[in-house]
């Protein structure tokens, strides 16, 4: 070694040294923590964070209150004396009308209008767009046209003919009627999603199966359905969030024995007489959004895989 | 075209297919052998995917019928034709192990247990899948996906089977490692095979008889050494063969030995064999000789046509050279072997026997 730096020029030997030199750029190159990017990042984030949870902090903290700390006046003061009287109250003992079981009643109303819509609006709905998707019966365009057309009209327009048709049938004010406006209603936005899922699909699996000879059900249940998943946790999510917070259906469509738990809500919240009992309205309203709120947190990674993978392309 | 076949194992006539107003297929007539090997070839859009999902069943057909094994299959159902397919995509399904996608088809139709687990033995045992039959189709290479998708097809126990571009999403090396399989199958089991590709050597080293297809109908059914020594047109000489083969536009002279001449050139073509005899009417035509038919240097003298030339680009390609020189003013390519050594500007000799050109009227484009 010594002698081949020996016989080197001096031009050589410089760079020779240059590129053993320790000191300059190398490897990962290093990220500061406090750059510019990162805290102009990083506090618009948290700033907004803070936004979003203030008033859940303020609902939280006030169910936990007594009314005398209540009147005090600080909300944002944590409480001094916690207290799980507000919830039991509003969960079991507040009155709506003539009933004073709390929401309660509301919430196993809206359990059994929930379970089946969400179960027979997605059974029909992934039917429908796989339909659509796979199999181009006559007519497929036009239908799926006007589907999507009936997904831009507002529900307003419809409530009343809606409520004609129920009486005519017999169930108005009755769950099961209401089960069936969430399930109609629930229909364009859905095929759409499935049928938009099933045709990312690649279309050579729906052939190959046709040559093994599965007809329309055996493709659907035994190829499609277990390949869908993700698209099944979104369709899960939007129909459980959608129908369990909906309030124009509830109110019209069902009776006050029969009220979902919104409307219940509402009820105990807005009820004029006696003195408005803040911690006892908050825990309703809490208890009442702990269910979609429990959902997103279950589910979300399966969410954000199923929007991916079905509702962006089409 | 080869005389007609007896007892045809497929057979489709007078078969039509449109999209609207835009015609896929018009009237295409095909007839395969008991046992033949059936390649479609062509460019993309040619038609030749959309012909063999017409035989799968898989689109409807406009007129035309279909008969497989003596049967009209043209209203049937892909399960009732007798036939196993498969896909460029493998499409094999995600959620099944490798047994169960072999069994699929058989589990539909309701074939007894044990029967299944044996036709899956033996399936395995051909195309060598032993060991993969519990994985899922994601734990598997592109090749062994691919033999699994032919298994499916083999398990179903079919008359024809039908492969749509199943080796082109495989990487050169192990196309032609499944290519020899193919091949070797075929030979294992006698089946009628009709193979979908745009790959010119799939189509040339698999087949019995070429279909080469444009424009959704078919050019040329042949064998592929007369479909590549005599293409029927331009455009079935221009698609076989790489380099490919060379064009030289000119026109024919008629006289009792009839001559093709452009611009300073003129080929003797008592040698040629044309098609039919008014074939030799003078014409504007097109001459079309192949690079490997080309010889140069002191071969190039002992040929019935010899010009002198010089090197404009040379191309090596490793197994051998490809040469870019002149001809009547036109580009002309050539083939030498690899330790040639030959730089741009080389004076040359070049030559050809008229006898293995091909020659193509200007106007139709056909063989004359």
């Amino acid at each position: 070694m010594a002698e081949a730096a020996a016989s080197m020029s001096g031009d050589a030997l410089r760079r020779e040294a240059l590129s053993r030199d320790a000191s300059g750029p190398s490897g990962t190159k290093p990220r500061h923590v406090l750059s510019r990017r990162n805290i102009f990042l990083y506090g618009t984030l948290i700033v907004v964070a803070l936004y979003y949870l203030l008033p859940l902090y303020v609902m939280i903290v006030t169910s936990l209150k007594g009314m005398p700390e209540i009147r005090l006046g600080n909300i944002f003061s944590p409480p001094l004396e916690i207290t799980f009287e507000p919830w039991i109250k509003a969960w079991s003992q507040a009155c709506t009308g003539l009933n004073c079981d709390g929401l309660s009643r509301g919430f196993w109303n809206s359990v059994r209008i929930t379970v089946p819509s969400v179960l027979l609006s997605i059974a029909i709905a992934s039917v429908n767009g796989y339909a659509l998707a796979n199999w181009r019966f006559k007519g497929a365009d036009t239908f799926f046209i006007i589907l999507i057309v009936g997904a831009f009209i507002p529900y307003q327009v419809m409530i009343y003919p809606i409520v004609i048709i129920l009486r005519e049938i017999g169930i108005y004010g009755t769950l099961t009627g209401l089960v069936i406006v969430h399930s109609i209603f629930g229909m364009p936005i859905l095929t759409l999603l499935f049928r938009n899922y099933f045709t990312s699909m690649p279309e050579e699996l729906f052939r190959a199966a046709r040559v093994d000879g599965a007809g329309f059900w055996g493709i659907y249940l035994r190829i499609m359905l277990p390949m869908s998943l993700p698209i099944f946790v979104v369709a899960i999510i939007l129909q459980v969030t959608g129908i369990w917070n909906d309030f124009l259906f509830g109110v019209v469509y069902t009776r006050p024995d029969t009220y979902p738990m919104t409307v219940q809500l509402n009820n105990i919240v807005n009820s004029v007489q006696g003195v408005k009992e803040y911690n006892v309205n908050m825990a309703a309203t809490i208890l009442t959004g702990l269910v979609p709120l429990i959902v997103y947190f279950v589910s979300g990674k399966l969410f954000v895989r199923g929007i991916a993978a079905g509702a962006v392309k089409g | 075209m080869a005389a007609a076949i007896a007892n045809p194992s497929v057979s489709i006539q007078d078969l039509s297919l449109n999209f609207g107003v835009m015609s896929v297929l018009k009237t295409l007539n095909l007839d395969v052998a008991e046992g033949e090997f059936i390649v479609l070839l062509g460019p993309s859009g040619c038609g030749k995917s959309t012909l063999l999902n017409c035989i799968a069943g898989l689109l409807d057909i406009s007129q035309g019928r279909i008969f497989i094994k003596g049967k009209n299959v043209t209203w049937e159902e892909p399960k009732d034709r007798g036939i196993g397919m498969v896909f460029q995509s493998y499409a094999l399904y995600p959620q099944m192990t490798v047994e169960k996608n072999l069994s699929f088809g058989l589990r539909v139709a309701g074939v007894p247990k044990d029967e299944i687990a044996k036709r899956i033995a033996r399936a395995a045992e051909i195309l060598q899948i032993e060991p993969l039959l519990q994985r899922k189709p994601s734990a598997l290479s592109g090749g062994q996906r691919q033999r699994v998708a032919i298994g499916r097809a083999l398990v179903r126990d079919v008359d024809v089977f039908l492969f749509d571009e199943p080796l082109s999403n495989l990487d050169a090396k192990l196309r032609s490692e499944l290519r020899v399989e193919i091949k070797l199958l075929h030979r294992r089991l006698q089946n009628t095979m009709i193979y979908v590709t745009h790959d010119q050597i799939e189509a040339m080293t698999l087949a019995d008889r070429i279909a080469v297809m444009k424009g959704g109908v078919i050019q040329q059914l042949d064998a592929p050494q007369t479909i590549y020594n005599r293409p029927v047109n331009r455009f079935v000489a221009g698609f076989l063969g790489s380099p490919a083969m060379n064009f030289i536009k000119g026109h024919l002279e008629a006289s009792d030995a009839p001559v093709f001449k452009a611009d300073g050139v003129s080929v003797p073509l008592g040698r040629y064999q044309f098609d039919n005899e008014s074939g030799r009417a003078a014409k504007p035509c097109v001459f079309g000789i192949r690079p490997e038919h080309i010889a140069f240097g002191e071969a190039a003298r002992a040929m019935p046509f010899s010009a002198e030339s010089s090197v404009e680009i040379v191309d090596p390609m490793g197994s051998d050279t490809l040469v870019w020189t002149k001809l009547g003013g036109q580009i002309l390519s050539f083939r030498v072997e690899a330790d040639k050594t030959l730089r741009n500007g080389d004076a040359i000799r070049i030559g050809f026997d008229p006898a293995r050109a091909s020659l193509f009227d200007a106007e139709t484009d056909s063989r004359l």
